[in-house]
C-alpha cells in the first residue's frame, strides 16, 4: 500500500485543499483585521468594547498621513479590511469600487449619530462610510499681535497682516475659502469662475508668509509669533495655544467656518467583514468616541457621546449645541474632475507670480 | 559578459525600466483606473500653459548653482588646510567635518530654523544691536533662507572630493614651483589649484544635481517664495496623485541634467573627475 493510488490521491487532495485555502481572500475568515489608519487613533481606548469582545485578536495598523496616501495606497492594491478616509475623498473611494455598502442596522449604536453626518456617507441610498469624527477649520487668531482681530476669511487679504499669514497647503481647503469669500459655489464653478478663484488666490501671496503643512508647524510658528493669522487651523491647535496661555482667538467667520469629517469605510475585498463591523460599532461607542474627543477636541459623530465630553472643552468649541453643524461649511465629496481641478490649480498658485 | 550581467541586469531591472514606466506615464490621462489606460498629451498642455512651472525649474537651477558656488567657495579653504597645514590631525579633523552630515538632514534643517526664526540667535542679534525694529523673521521663508540652508548642508560633501584632489598633488611639484622663484600666491594659482581642478568639478556634481531636484529644504525654511521645481514634483504625486504631470515634471529636469552633464563631459574626462570622489 506505500506508495499505492490512494496514498497519491491523498496527497493530491491534501494539496489541492492547502492552495484553495491559499488563494481565499473571499472565504469568510474573520481571523485578523488590518486598517488603514491615521497615526493617533490607534490608541485602544477608541474602540474600548472590541478588545473585550474580540480578546484575540490585535488589529494590525497601517497609517497614512494624508487622504491622497492612504487612497493611492487603496488604489494600488493594498489588501486592508477598514479604512478611514475624510469626506472629500468617499466618493471617490465608492466610485473606483474599493468599499462596499454597509448594512446599519448590524450597529448597535448606530441610532446616535448625526443625521446630517451620516448623509454625507450615504450614496445613491447605500451608506458607504461611518462617520466617527469631524472638526472645524477656521482662522486662529494671535489678539496679542493684531491691532485689528479679522472678522471673516475676506480678511486675510488684508495689507494689515501682510506677511504674517500662513494657510494651510492643500489646494481644495484654498478653493473652497477662496471661493466662499467671492460668493461662488466651490463644487459648480465655471471656468471663469475658477480663474477668478485663481486670481483671488494669486492676490493672497503677498501677504502669506508660508503655507503650513501639519499641525507642529502652525503651532509653532503661531507660538513664535511668526505668525498671527493661521487660515485652516484645526481644533486641536486652537485648545493646545489657547491652553499654553497664548492670547488666541478661535474665529467665526462670517462665511463661516469650513468642517471636515472622518469615518469608516469596508473594504470590497475584506475577508473579515464581521469583525470589522464589530470594530466601526466599537468605535462609535459612546465612551470611546468621547474618550477621542477629549483626547484631540475633535466632534463626535454620535450625539451621545456629547454628555461624557468634558464640559471645558464642550464650551470651547461649542459642541453643546447641534445646531453648530448646520452653521459649518462641510467639505463635499469630490467627483476625481473636481479633485484634479482643485489640485491643478493649486499647483499654478504656488507656482505662479 | 558573465560577470558584467549581475549588475547589468540590476541597472535594468532596477533603474532602467522603472524610467521608462514612469516616461510612459507622461502620456496617460489619470493616475489609477481606467485613465491611467488612457492616452492624452494633457500633461504636455498644462505645462506649456503654464510658464510659471518652467520658471520655477529656471529658479532651481539657478539655486543649485549658486549652492555649488558657495559650498565650494567656503569647502576649499577647509580643505586645503586639512591637506596642508593640519599634518597628522588632518583625518581626525576632516571626521569632525563629516560628523554633522551623520545626524538626521530633518533635524539640522530645523536648527537652522531656530537661528534664522524670529526669535532666532541672529533676529535676537540684530535686535539687540537696534539694526532692526521687529521681531520679525527677515532671514526664514526665503529663498535666502534655502540657500543658507542648502550650502551648510552641502559643504562637507564638498569638501571631500576636493580634499582628496589636494591631497594627490606631490608636494615636489611645489618645491619645484618656489625653487624656480614663484611667490606662494604663483605656486597656487599655477599648480595647486589647476592640479585640484578636477576635484573641484567633482564637487560641483556632487551638490549641484542632488540640490537642483531638492523639495525638503524650501518646505522647511522657504516660504511662499522658497518654493522650488522639486516641491511642485513632489505635490504632484503625494498630494494632487497626479502622476502624468509629476512624471512629465521629473523627466524634463532628468533630461536638462542629462544633457549638461554630458555638456560638461566634453571638456572633463567625467570618469576621471569621479575617481576623486
Amino acid at each position: 500500500m506505500r506508495n499505492g493510488p490512494l496514498f497519491r490521491l491523498g496527497i493530491v487532495i491534501v494539496l489541492g485543499l492547502t492552495l484553495a485555502g491559499c488563494g481565499g481572500t473571499t472565504v469568510a475568515q474573520n481571523t485578523e483585521l488590518i486598517l488603514l489608519e491615521w497615526s493617533g487613533y490607534e490608541l485602544p481606548e477608541f474602540w474600548e468594547p472590541f478588545e473585550a469582545q474580540h480578546p484575540e485578536i490585535e488589529p494590525k495598523y497601517s497609517f497614512f498621513a494624508e487622504d491622497t496616501e492612504a487612497f493611492s495606497k487603496a488604489q494600488s492594491g493594498f489588501e486592508f479590511d477598514l479604512i478611514h478616509p475624510c469626506s472629500s475623498y468617499w466618493k471617490l473611494y465608492v466610485d473606483a469600487g474599493l468599499v462596499q455598502p454597509i448594512d446599519t442596522s448590524r450597529l448597535s449604536n448606530w441610532s446616535g449619530v448625526y443625521e446630517s453626518l451620516a448623509s454625507q456617507g450615504n450614496f445613491d441610498g447605500q451608506q458607504f462610510f461611518i462617520p466617527w469624527e469631524w472638526g472645524y477649520e477656521s482662522i486662529l487668531v494671535r489678539t496679542d499681535l493684531v491691532e485689528e482681530v479679522p472678522t471673516s476669511w475676506a480678511d486675510l487679504w488684508d495689507p494689515q497682516y501682510a506677511g504674517h499669514v500662513a494657510v494651510f497647503d492643500s489646494g481644495e481647503s484654498n478653493f473652497v475659502m477662496a471661493a466662499s469669500v467671492l460668493g461662488i459655489d466651490p463644487y459648480a464653478a465655471t471656468p471663469e469662475q475658477v480663474e477668478q478663484v485663481k486670481q483671488k488666490l494669486l492676490e493672497l501671496k503677498p501677504n502669506l508668509l508660508t503655507y503650513w503643512t501639519d499641525y507642529t508647524e502652525i503651532n509653532q510658528l503661531v507660538a513664535q509669533g511668526d505668525v498671527w493669522l493661521a487660515g485652516q487651523a484645526w481644533n486641536d491647535a486652537y485648545a493646545a495655544l489657547y491652553d499654553e496661555g497664548y492670547e488666541v482667538e478661535y474665529l467665526n467667520p462670517e462665511e463661516g467656518r469650513l468642517g471636515w469629517l472622518c469615518g469608516f469605510g469596508i473594504s470590497a475585498n475584506s475577508a473579515n467583514v464581521d469583525l470589522a463591523y464589530d470594530y466601526i460599532n466599537a468605535a462609535l461607542d459612546a465612551q470611546s468616541m468621547a474618550n477621542m474627543g477629549n483626547a484631540y477636541y475633535y466632534g463626535v459623530a454620535n450625539a451621545d457621546a456629547v454628555p461624557l465630553l468634558d464640559p471645558y472643552f464642550v464650551e470651547l468649541m461649542e459642541m453643546g449645541d447641534p445646531s453648530i453643524l448646520n452653521d459649518t461649511v462641510f467639505y463635499q465629496s469630490l467627483t476625481d474632475e473636481q479633485r484634479e481641478l482643485f489640485a491643478t490649480i493649486w499647483s499654478e498658485v504656488k507656482a505662479g507670480q | 559578459m558573465f560577470l558584467l550581467s549581475p549588475p547589468a541586469l540590476t541597472l535594468l531591472v532596477f533603474f532602467f525600466v522603472p524610467l521608462v514606466i514612469m516616461a510612459s506615464y507622461t502620456v496617460r490621462e489619470g493616475t489609477f483606473g481606467v485613465a491611467s489606460r488612457t492616452f492624452s498629451l494633457d500633461s504636455f498642455r498644462t505645462l506649456t500653459e503654464n510658464p510659471g512651472f518652467l520658471r520655477l525649474l529656471k529658479d532651481s537651477m539657478v539655486l543649485s548653482l549658486q549652492t555649488s558656488f558657495f559650498a565650494i567657495l567656503l569647502a576649499y579653504p577647509v580643505a586645503y588646510f586639512l591637506v596642508f597645514h593640519a599634518g597628522k590631525r588632518r583625518m581626525s579633523l576632516l571626521t569632525l567635518l563629516i560628523v554633522p552630515a551623520w545626524t538626521s538632514y530633518l533635524l539640522r534643517i530645523l536648527a537652522w530654523k531656530l537661528i534664522l526664526g524670529s526669535n532666532g540667535v541672529l533676529n535676537y542679534t540684530l535686535l539687540n544691536l537696534g539694526w532692526i525694529d521687529e521681531g520679525v523673521p527677515i532671514f526664514l521663508y526665503s529663498r535666502t533662507a534655502v540657500l543658507i540652508t542648502l550650502v551648510y548642508v552641502w559643504v562637507p560633501f564638498a569638501a571631500l572630493p576636493i580634499f582628496s584632489s589636494l591631497e594627490r598633488i606631490q608636494r615636489h611639484l611645489l618645491e619645484a614651483a618656489s625653487d624656480l622663484g614663484a611667490k606662494p600666491w604663483e605656486s597656487f594659482l599655477r599648480v595647486t589649484l589647476p592640479l585640484s581642478f578636477p576635484g573641484i568639478l567633482a564637487a560641483f556634481f556632487f551638490v549641484s544635481i542632488p540640490t537642483v531636484g531638492e523639495w525638503v529644504t524650501p518646505t522647511l525654511v522657504g516660504g511662499v517664495d522658497g518654493i522650488m521645481y522639486g516641491n511642485l514634483i513632489q505635490d504632484q504625486f503625494s498630494r494632487a496623485l497626479n502622476w502624468p504631470m509629476g512624471a512629465l515634471l521629473s523627466m524634463v529636469l532628468l533630461v536638462i541634467v542629462l544633457v549638461a552633464v554630458m555638456v560638461f563631459n566634453r571638456f572633463v574626462n567625467i570618469t576621471e573627475v569621479g575617481a576623486y570622489g
